[in-house]
């Protein structure tokens, strides 16, 4: 029977621990000021609207608090003076792999990246600390009017479209790390795909973080015009320092009329990350955008997808993953904002909680009065896989109006023993017993995923728990 | 909120403290040293915040304490009236009633059980009578679901209610009944409830509140704390009806030691703001704790619903099942946390909370929580909130019920999942009645 | 005018028509069976006829008694005298059914009636005996954990107890074993009379052994498309339904 013993599980999360020597032409230098900004600004060639942006948003992180009221104390370890906010090697992002400095191709190339671009992707980009260093679109997608680029590209090239929603979704206030990233953002994608355009394969992001005492600021903005469909995926991953890293990125959606979007993350930080994410969509009448969330690596993550239903019939969905082992908390979840009629969202949390390992659920689901025919479903499963494992599970769901109707239920279990055992008696190891147990866990959800990201998923949850059922 | 500093609260509620101090001047020093600290907690500890956990989504501007005051002695004729609308089941082992924390009526227990060393008295005689366990139990258990200064308050002010003292193997099978009343505008009480049953006992105490006047405007902070030894069977059942001007606090703890089983039913009718602060501790194995709740929201009512479940030890069973029927503009929070600590292996806990929304503009919050630091256990919990059953409704209205009529009946029997619970059939129906007299005014 | 009279109706559910033109008069005193393959409209029939809000009646009339039942909200044609007994009734769980026909028959009592407590009970408990109804049952919650059986039974006893002017019968034989059909059949029987209209509606001929009907429709597509006596029914059930199929395609 499980035991209180600290387990020898040896999660996969090491497949991103190596490093290169830092070569940065461009460092903002430790600490957080004025100047930083005006570095990162000047760096950039930045207008001034958004030099003016970024120090609002660095006053706004200086007065708001650290949430831990409600959140981990552990959030007051972060020490925002010995971060580095900006790092770069100068270089525009180049549209070939021959073209990126060496040591970054070899990094992607260690972690899969080309490969992968030329298996099933429309497009990648890959973002090497503070820049991408490589991005490029296939030409059949780029035809189509679709626009994959880095948000300061984005920013400079296409500011019809970018200032018109930038920010929109998620405003500086949000909360301290949506504004520190208001603050100090660099990198990540800007996304347009124009009325009724349907990219076939997906788009992918891919975040490396090399120095270390680094923290990365990506923000991400799309859009889906008028029935336009996309898929993005974003992967992520670090060496593993001693000193504790942070990543605090803005993703914005913005699904237009009868739109799809579909977000997926794998999230495999190494163990020193604080991984402290704002996500959330706007769908409008009829669209649909669809979050699917995994989170296996980080120190702390805290991350809460969300979707506001601004138009009649939208769609909103969460279904996320997280496996916390020691160490570990996995502070994740989801938020429903109803916000029209007939609006339905549904929210599916798995989590695994290893050794010392903490998962945590928090929701929030809200019908306000004016709505009618709205519908929420939230299930939350949670597996303890040793005897001081721990989950948590805090949901808050505010209903009124007509003939809405929400549905909320949890529960907790562990590895049942005599399913262990029955594996076991048909010649299977004690660890490979509980790798398919956990594996059957999460099952119907990762057959969510798209395939070759399943494919991963499951590697990456391939569990090594010889011990572990003493 | 700031403004509502310690001597801004209420400069009546000072004066309340004074005068309580003289009263209990010539009481045991312990009491009074109590009451003491309790006065100087309430005072030190701030006003719930708006982000404060323990009161999200509830309308921290609704504590409005100005003018409760103490509350004046009834005459004669008042006291009869009142007397008369306690209703009793035939059968009881006990009863006091109490109007405005003065004691009007006391039936004391059977000489037999009485001879067997069962204490059932008001508060103030077993202040001076049973002050040793008195001592060591009042206020004894630990309060930290958010209304601490509030706790503090009734400590200081309170100064009658019902000791219910079961000892070793005694089992009572009738019900000890207490009344409390609060009469005249902006009386304030402050009612307290401790029974201590022992190991092996069994006792049922019943608790009624209400005020006398439904226009007034009373204040009503009230503690009740239970033990349940080795193997005691406690039963404890609840009905508010307080005012729809009320501010009404209801604090319960209960201790369950191994192989203990408690149930507790708490049916809640009354108050502007009503907030209720429900601590179940399962402090031995096998123990088992039921937690049942039922309300009706309308007009403007608020019901601030506050729930724990602490497993200290394994093998342990905890259920809890909320219900709430929300009228209006009536608005309900159901916060319930579950926390079972790392040596509470095997552990069975629940909860479960259940809206049921009859207008457009009624609003249920829920937040049903789980702390789970031990692996093998059964855990789980579910809120739903959803309006009636079109289904159903179709199949009464197609027998010819009106509408408004299959609302009652379906709203009924959302209710009777709970009430057909309760042992005792004169209780049962005397709680059918308080809803529905609800449903009346409604 | 003493009759169920179902002129031209229409009927869509989703958008899709289901009824179409169906037309069918059931006089008091006589049981008519409607019969025909799954799918063809019979239970679309007997929810638009009780007023289902998923049923959409696009045209036609039907009058109770020369009254128009399509105008009456789904209460007031039952208390105007129409009874459904429910292919799956509903469970109800805390109502109990002493409290369920309470409600249902002061409903159908004047505004300063009171319903006379114990004649009801004695008459419910009357019921309940003939039909093998254990009188247990009335402290139990509206079909809440009943048996497929035990849900028609108690449909019956409603029947019996709330005396309507037209009882329509869904499929009240389907999930049936013979012992509880022969209990169902007996209680039908004893209801029926000069006072009541009978629309059976079925699939299987055998409900139609216990119970003998006046006039067998068979039902296809939405509409009836052959009417006989009695023996229509034995005739069905020898041939099977596509005897008819091909006869409607031929006049077609």
């Amino acid at each position: 029977m499980p035991t209180t013993e600290t387990p020898e599980i040896d999660i996969k999360t090491d497949i991103g621990d190596f490093m290169y020597p830092e070569n940065h032409t461009y460092d903002a230098g430790t600490g957080l000021s004025e100047k930083t900004i005006d570095y990162i600004c000047d760096v950039k060639k930045e207008d001034d609207w958004i030099r003016d942006f970024r120090k609002k948003a660095l006053k706004v992180f200086r007065d708001k608090p650290m949430p831990t009221h409600w959140a981990s104390g552990d959030l007051n370890t972060i020490d925002f003076d010995k971060i580095r906010y900006y790092l770069a090697g100068g270089q525009k992002p180049s549209k070939s792999w021959d073209d990126v400095p060496e040591d970054v191709k070899k990094t992607f190339e260690r972690l899969g990246i080309p490969e992968s671009e030329r298996k099933f992707l429309a497009g990648v980009e890959a973002q090497f600390d503070s820049e991408a260093a490589y991005s490029n679109i296939k030409e059949i997608v780029s035809k189509q009017g679709v626009i994959f680029v880095g948000s300061t590209e984005g920013l400079m090239k296409h500011p019809e479209i970018f200032r018109k929603f930038f920010g929109k979704v998620i405003p500086t206030s949000d909360n301290k790390f949506a504004a520190l990233n208001s603050a100090v953002f660099s990198g990540g994608s800007f996304i347009y795909v124009p009325p009724g355009v349907k990219v076939s394969h997906p788009l992918q992001a891919y975040f490396r973080i090399n120095a270390q005492n680094f923290g990365q600021f990506e923000r991400t903005l799309i859009i889906a015009d008028e029935g336009a469909e996309v898929t993005y995926m974003e992967g992520c991953t670090a060496p593993k320092f001693d000193t504790a890293t942070l990543h605090s990125a803005v993703v914005e959606l913005v699904a237009l009329k009868g739109a799809k979007i579909q977000y997926i993350t794998v999230q495999n930080w190494s163990s020193n990350v604080f991984n402290l994410v704002t996500k959330r969509a706007v769908a409008h009448e009829e669209a649909e955008v669809k979050w699917i969330d995994c989170n296996i690596g980080s120190r702390l993550t805290m991350k809460y997808p969300g979707v506001v239903l601004k138009g009649r019939k939208a769609r909103g969905e969460v279904l996320s993953i997280a496996l916390a082992n020691d160490g570990q908390h996995q502070d994740t979840g989801a938020k429903m904002v109803h916000a029209a009629d007939e609006t339905t969202s549904n929210i599916i949390s798995k989590s695994i909680s290893v050794g010392k390992g903490r998962s945590t659920y928090r929701g929030l689901v809200s019908m306000p009065k004016h709505l009618k025919g709205c519908k929420n479903n939230t299930e939350c499963d949670a597996l303890l896989i040793n005897t001081n494992s721990r989950t948590d599970t805090y949901p808050a769901i505010t209903t009124r109006g007509q003939k809405n109707s929400v549905q909320h239920e949890a529960s907790v279990s562990k590895v049942s023993a005599e399913q262990i055992f029955y594996m076991q008696q048909r010649g299977l190891s004690e660890g490979e017993a509980m790798s398919l147990s956990v594996n059957g866990f999460i099952n119907d959800l990762a057959k969510h995923f798209p395939m070759e990201y399943s494919v991963e998923l499951k590697r990456l949850i391939d569990l090594e728990m010889e011990g572990s059922v003493g | 909120m700031s403004s509502l500093v310690p001597e801004s609260l209420s400069p009546s509620l000072e004066s309340f403290w004074q005068k309580t101090q003289s009263d209990t001047s010539a009481a045991p020093a312990w009491w009074q040293k109590r009451k003491a600290a309790e006065w100087e907690k309430f005072q030190s500890l701030p006003m719930p915040r708006r982000t404060d956990e323990d009161w999200r989504f509830a309308r921290i501007n609704s504590l409005n304490f100005d003018g409760y005051t103490e509350p004046q002695p009834i005459d004669e004729e008042g006291k009869r009236l009142l007397e008369e609308r306690s209703l009793l089941p035939t059968e009881v082992a006990g009863v006091l009633i109490f109007i405005n924390d003065r004691l009007v009526s006391f039936q004391a227990v059977d000489p037999k059980l009485a001879e067997k060393g069962v204490v059932w008295k008001p508060l103030s005689q077993a202040v001076e009578e049973d002050s040793d366990l008195l001592e060591k139990h009042f206020m004894s258990q630990p309060i930290e679901l958010g209304s601490e200064k509030f706790s503090a308050l009734h400590g200081a002010l309170c100064k009658e209610g019902s000791l219910l003292h079961v000892p070793k193997g005694v089992e009572i099978d009738k019900p000890f009944v207490a009344y409390h009343w609060a009469s005249g505008e902006n009386a304030s009480i402050f009612p307290h409830t401790l029974l201590i049953a022992d190991e092996m006992a069994k006792v049922t105490l019943v608790d009624y509140f209400a005020s006398a006047d439904p226009n007034s405007r009373n204040l009503a902070i009230g503690v009740n704390d239970l033990y349940a030894g080795k193997g005691a069977k406690v039963t404890y059942l609840s009905a508010q009806n307080w005012s729809l001007n009320s501010l009404a606090f209801h604090l319960n703890s209960t201790q369950a030691f191994r192989d203990a089983f408690i149930t507790s039913l708490n049916l809640h009718l009354g108050g502007s703001l009503a907030r209720t602060e429900s601590h179940s501790q399962i402090l031995g194995e096998n123990a088992h704790t039921e937690m049942l709740s039922l309300t009706v929201a309308n007009g403007e009512q608020q019901f601030d619903q506050r729930t724990l479940q602490t497993h200290y030890k394994g093998h342990s069973v905890s259920d809890l099942l909320y219900k709430n029927a929300l009228f209006d503009n009536g608005r309900t929070i159901f916060s319930g946390l579950i926390r079972v600590l790392e040596d509470a292996q095997k552990t069975d806990a629940y909860q479960t909370n259940r809206n049921l929304l009859l207008d457009p503009t009624a609003e249920a919050n829920a937040l049903p929580g789980l702390e789970i630091l031990a692996n093998d256990v059964k855990c789980s919990h579910g809120a739903t909130t959803g309006q009636i059953d079109e289904e159903q409704l179709y199949y009464l209205l197609a027998r010819g019920i009106p509408r408004k009529e299959a609302y009652k009946l379906l709203t009924y029997g959302f209710f009777e999942e709970v009430l057909e619970k309760l042992e005792n059939s004169e209780i049962q129906e005397h709680f059918r009645d308080l809803i529905k007299s609800k449903f009346q005014t409604s | 005018m003493s009759t169920l009279e179902i002129k031209n109706l229409n009927v869509t559910v989703a958008e899709t028509e289901i009824l179409r033109d169906f037309s069918l008069t059931l006089p008091k005193g006589e049981v008519h069976a409607i019969m025909g393959p799954n799918g063809t409209g019979k239970s679309t029939l007997a929810k638009a006829l009780a007023g289902h809000p998923d049923y959409e009646v696009t045209s036609g009339e039907v009058l109770l008694d020369g009254e128009n039942v399509l105008e009456m909200e789904v209460d007031e044609r039952a208390r105007a005298g129409l009874f459904m007994a429910f292919q799956y009734p509903s469970e109800i769980p805390g109502v109990s059914i002493a409290n369920f026909l309470r409600a249902a028959r002061q409903a159908r009592l004047g505004e300063d009636e009171e319903l006379e407590v114990t004649k009801f009970y004695k008459e419910m408990y009357e019921k309940m005996d003939a039909l093998k109804i254990d009188r247990k049952f009335t402290s139990r919650s509206v079909n809440d954990g009943f048996s497929g059986g035990e849900k028609k039974r108690n449909e019956i006893l409603q029947m019996a107890m709330l005396e309507p002017k037209y009882a329509i019968m869904d499929e009240t034989d389907s999930g049936l074993d013979i012992d509880a059909l022969r209990i169902v059949s007996e209680g039908v029987n004893k209801l029926k009379g000069p006072h009541m209209g009978v629309l059976l509606i079925t699939h299987y001929q055998r409900i139609l052994n216990y119970i003998t009907p006046d006039q067998v429709h068979v039902m296809f597509d939405g509409r009836i498309v052959k009417s006989g006596g009695k023996e229509l029914a034995l005739e069905l059930e020898e041939k099977g339904y596509d005897w008819i199929k091909d006869e409607v395609a031929q006049t077609a």
